[in-house]
């Protein structure tokens, strides 16, 4: 608890919490949301090439846009640690915070198997894909409506 | 303009009393923004995909191929339409006067224009059965301005929360209102 509650008074913490600046937590929000439609995006598109859309795309041409796909990961890497440093408790204290980062984990590891197994049309993969990813959007999004404590403070 | 979104806001506000109804209950308004970042997802991720093609990513795919996943990305399109449309409906002045949302529709109505552009002028060149890898000069600057716009939606969906409308001052609104004016349209 003492942790957070300095992380909570740091000066970068209190600057993404409370700067008027649009750069502060708008900005930082606004990153993170355009990193989760690469990263989320690129990934679908891949899924459902898998599945059988654009039959004339080579597979293994889809490969091309990864790196797309992890300037939107890395995007949201930092701006996500940025918005953890601003509420940490608010993160840290919520399950559905672990949700998002074990489907967000699951979602990488699939690239990487879905990457090997190319050539086999990995239509489970794909699937399994396109619900993490999913499932990390929707998770994050209710971040903003399951939290139990805002701030270390009177927790 | 002005007393156009006035009446908009009311016409908005009594047209759909069950969507409102439903987006006050707990979960409502929470699935319905779960639905719109996926829809959001698959727009960026298939429209950002054949833009990147068309600036040079993965030119050994044919674009013609590539542009079957357009369809997908209009259907987040369509998603995010639906599901837009039921935040408008549950707190219209929220929308109506937000300067946010006015440059959203905006970015968006300009989305639309480039993509008519895009096809009207390099998609013929573009995806001919002998065009060569390399998209046309007129393609790539769609791409761009395509990819810029999107992003400029998405920034100015996030910032809606940012600009909340306040009351007018007593001088009344401008020429387009970003503020609630006193009205009893309310």
């Amino acid at each position: 608890m003492n942790l957070l509650a300095w992380i909570e008074s740091t000066a970068f913490s209190e600057w993404v919490r409370g700067s008027p600046s649009l750069f502060a937590f708008p900005g930082i929000l606004s990153c993170h949301t355009v990193g989760m439609g690469l990263a989320a995006g690129i990934n679908a598109a891949i899924a459902f090439r898998i599945l059988g859309v654009a039959p004339g795309v080579p597979l293994a041409e889809m490969q091309r846009f990864l790196p797309a796909m992890w300037f939107g990961f890395w995007l949201n890497f930092f701006s996500g640690i940025a918005l953890l440093i601003g509420y940490p408790t608010k993160a840290l204290t919520n399950p559905d915070f672990y949700l998002k980062l074990a489907l967000i984990a699951a979602g990488v590891w699939l690239v990487g198997r879905i990457r090997e197994r190319m050539d086999g049309f990995p239509k489970g993969l794909a699937i399994a894909s396109l619900i993490c990813w999913g499932g990390a959007i929707t998770s994050g999004r209710l971040l903003a409506y399951t939290y139990r404590h805002l701030m270390a403070v009177g927790f | 303009m002005a007393d156009f979104q006035v009446w908009l806001v009311h016409w908005l506000a009594h047209a759909a009393p069950p969507i409102a109804t439903f987006m006050r209950s707990k979960w409502g308004w929470p699935m319905m923004e779960s639905i719109h970042f996926l829809g959001l997802s698959m727009l960026v991720g298939c429209v950002g995909a054949f833009d990147l093609r068309l600036l040079g990513v993965g030119k050994r795919i044919p674009i013609a191929a590539l542009h079957k996943l357009i369809p997908l990305g209009l259907l987040g399109f369509a998603i995010n339409v639906t599901s837009g449309s039921t935040f408008l409906l549950t707190e219209p002045d929220q929308y109506i006067y937000n300067p946010s949302f006015q440059f959203k529709v905006l970015f968006i109505a300009c989305a639309g224009i480039n993509a008519l552009m895009f096809y009207k002028t390099s998609w013929g060149r573009a995806t001919a059965d002998n065009a060569i890898p390399d998209a046309p000069k007129a393609a790539k600057v769609a791409a761009v301005i395509s990819l810029s716009v999107w992003i400029s939606v998405i920034v100015c969906g996030r910032l809606l929360t940012f600009f909340r409308p306040g009351p007018c001052p007593t001088s009344g609104p401008g020429l387009i209102a970003d503020c609630t004016p006193h009205s009893k349209a309310r």
